[in-house]
């Protein structure tokens, strides 16, 4: 923690980049204080994209509310509706019939899947490696379609509602098959990738030893999800849901906190997310895949967190006459922003936007509305 | 009749030259970057041809610029330089003496590379310090500390690539005087006619390798492109041109692949660029393959920074040395 104390006295000069930055692709201001390129303070600020959904979903009726929280980001856009319904259900009391759980689990991994390769390509071409960058935005195709095929969109899906899944989610034969063959031809994808991505020297020499975050410091800044895992602490959330009991799979940590265990740490647990749709698909339950038999109440603030793609994902809301009141949404960036600023420190101005994307920042999701406490 | 003729030979080649190199970043986009990450590519046309065209009937933007009028008119004094860059290595051309000789290249070489730095420093675009979001809250860090544009960082870069980074092109340039003892390239290439092409002999083959170093080098194509990275500075110190100022800019980068696989072709195959001399399809052979190799290269690299850009050049200029020596013994 020493070596990255900030220099407050000797700083030469800044370079503000953003809130639109082609490197970036997400609104953000970044300002990199420099000494000859070299990154001796960082200062983040987001903020320019605030939509106000919590403030839109004051009074909705809670279905439409939960499927308003779709909208909040265009990658993790399952997840949210996820711990959104989660929320409803654990206030309502309601109990998810198995088969629909383990669709939602199929659901969330698809999205982890294509949310990390997502991550991959942009880490790709960030280093300047357009050709990685391509193919791997060729592998996620597969996912892509997958969802397209269970959800009907690419994007927005609408699979969880409060009770279960969408009846357009149901999984039959076919469906299954194409799974199967889909996550045939993932893994041969994402075997191939790993395996030039490591044995290439000049892409090692960029991401090693860059943008290094201990695991004190790690927890310390809160970070959370595989940006957490890959400075080496093993804390999954999926290891405390209800709903990932009955898989088996691996917590991956990397010991380093570079951007090459981070990049790493993705591509591993995108193995553990084939095994987990593998397994959910080979014990699929049968049975319903929603339960109506519930009745709507007024219900105290409830919360939940989820173990989304890029971190801890936090929902809460209370119920009054069927409508949402006093909603919060935490996203993992939120947590993350701070190992963002510190890991870029003692690195060079081209070192800091990678540090920046190492931990998969989504920022637009991360505008959220803030209360400020006076003192 | 010998003056027709020579006039003929000076105006061909220069045309075909500027209509090939109006191909080249197409080629290198649609058939090398393309094929290697499986997609379809652009057509041939359209990086080097179509965009200039368009961009030539856009209406353009008044750069914010201590000397805009100045910041506009260095794509043009740019794509000049070339121009006589390879004026003066057609044959034709020779009896200008001292013009035509390594001397005179390297001179416009660094004054072509000095304009980046002018660029850099005559840009001052909305994309950083001029962005209107409010740096200066209350709580923000370091409220006092000078502010710097991206295209000021790349003029720093520009004059570092100047100082160094250049090193490799200039080194390989001087592999051929050491091997045929002369500076001018009538000399130069009246040795090879003589003794075959200096690409054949050791010194020539490190040479060639040094060349095409600098060659990527001067033309900031990954894993070089320090002076443009998209993760940093952007496009640098092009960052403000807009419509027929960046169509210059698309032309001048062209120009320049040519020019710099003409020049080596001169020093390494002996080859002058002529078009009333059938070896001239050499020329363009070479001028095709270097985008090519160039592609290759680039398509399988990150960007550098200078941890390795550093010891890159370092390592070829040290070879390029060894090339001198051994062209010298």
């Amino acid at each position: 923690m020493d070596d990255k104390k900030e220099n407050r006295t000797v700083i030469e000069a800044e370079v503000p980049m953003g809130t639109v930055h082609p490197g970036a692709l997400e609104p953000y201001r970044l300002r990199l204080f420099v000494e000859d390129e070299i990154v001796r303070d960082a200062e983040m600020t987001v903020g320019v994209n605030h939509r106000g959904v919590e403030r839109i979903m004051e009074g909705l009726p809670v279905e439409k509310a939960n499927s308003l929280t779709e909208k909040i980001c265009g990658i993790c856009s399952n997840i949210h509706i996820w711990n959104s319904c989660r929320v409803g259900e654990i206030a309502l009391g309601i109990e998810v019939p198995e088969r629909a759980v383990y669709i939602r689990v199929i659901m969330g991994e698809l999205e982890r899947l294509h949310s990390h390769i997502l991550y991959l390509a942009h880490g790709c071409e960030v280093l300047g490696h357009e050709t990685f960058s391509m193919r791997l935005f060729y592998i996620r195709e597969t996912v892509m379609e997958l969802l397209r095929m269970i959800g009907g969109n690419r994007v927005q899906y609408g699979s969880a509602v409060l009770g279960g899944v969408r009846p357009r989610c149901e999984l039959d034969e076919m469906r299954i098959q194409k799974l199967t063959e889909g996550m045939n031809l993932l893994e041969e994808g994402l075997n191939d990738f790993a395996n030039r991505f490591v044995s290439d020297p000049m892409v090692m020499s960029r991401i090693t030893g860059v943008g290094v975050t201990s695991p004190e410091d790690a927890l310390r800044l809160a970070c959370s999800g595989p940006t957490l895992r890959a400075t080496g602490v093993e804390l999954d959330l999926r290891t405390e849901m209800f709903e990932y009991d009955p898989f088996e799979y691996d917590v991956i940590t990397e010991d380093d906190g570079d951007v090459k265990s981070q990049l790493l740490t993705r591509v591993f647990e995108n193995f553990e997310s084939i095994k987990i749709i593998r397994q959910a698909i080979r014990n699929l339950p049968d049975g319903p895949i929603t339960n109506r038999s519930w009745e709507m109440q007024d219900t105290p603030i409830t919360k939940s967190y989820i173990e989304a793609p890029r971190g801890t994902l936090y929902h809460s809301y209370a119920l009054e006459d069927g409508r949402v009141r006093n909603c919060v949404i935490r996203t993992p960036s939120m947590a993350n922003i701070g190992a963002m600023q510190y890991s870029a420190i003692g690195h060079h101005i081209t070192d800091a936007q990678l540090c920046i994307v190492q931990c998969d920042p989504c920022f637009t999701c991360t505008d959220r509305a803030i209360q400020i406490i006076k003192r | 009749m010998e003056l027709t003729y020579s006039l003929i030979g000076v105006i061909g080649t220069l045309a075909v030259s500027f209509i090939v190199s109006l191909l080249l970043p197409g080629i290198e986009r649609k058939f090398i970057h393309a094929r290697i990450q499986q997609r379809v590519g652009p057509p041939i046309t359209s990086p080097g041809v179509m965009a200039p065209i368009k961009f030539f009937f856009k209406q353009t933007i008044d750069p914010v610029s201590p000397m805009p009028r100045l910041y506009n008119a260095l794509p043009l004094i740019s794509l000049i330089i070339i121009i006589i860059l390879l004026l003066l290595l057609i044959p034709q051309m020779y009896f200008l003496g001292a013009l035509a000789s390594i001397i005179a290249i390297i001179g416009l070489l660094k004054v072509e590379e000095i304009m980046y730095m002018f660029m850099g420093s005559l840009s001052k675009s909305v994309l950083s310090v001029r962005m209107p979001f409010p740096d200066r809250a209350k709580g923000a860090a370091h409220p006092d500390t000078p502010r710097t544009f991206f295209e000021e960082l790349s003029s720093l870069r520009a004059f570092r690539l100047i100082a160094f980074g250049s090193f490799p092109i200039y080194i390989a340039l001087f592999v051929a005087v050491a091997m045929t003892g002369s500076l001018y390239l009538s000399d130069i290439i009246a040795y090879q006619q003589t003794n075959g092409p200096i690409l054949f002999t050791l010194a020539g083959a490190l040479g060639a390798i040094v060349f095409f170093i600098g060659y990527m080098i001067l033309l900031n194509e990954y894993p070089f492109s320090i002076l443009k990275g998209k993760p940093d500075v952007v496009e640098g110190p092009y960052l403000e041109y807009a419509a027929k100022y960046r169509a210059y800019v698309y032309i001048t980068r062209g120009f320049l692949m040519f020019t710099l696989a003409t020049l080596f072709a001169t020093l390494f195959l002996g080859i002058a660029p002529n078009i009333l001399n059938p070896s001239f399809i050499v020329t363009l052979i070479v001028a095709l393959l270097f985008p090519m190799i160039m592609a290759v290269m680039s398509a399988f690299s990150p960007i550098f920074t200078y941890k390795q850009f550093y010891p890159t050049v370092a390592g070829v200029s040290i070879i390029g040395v060894v090339a001198i020596v051994a062209a010298l013994l």
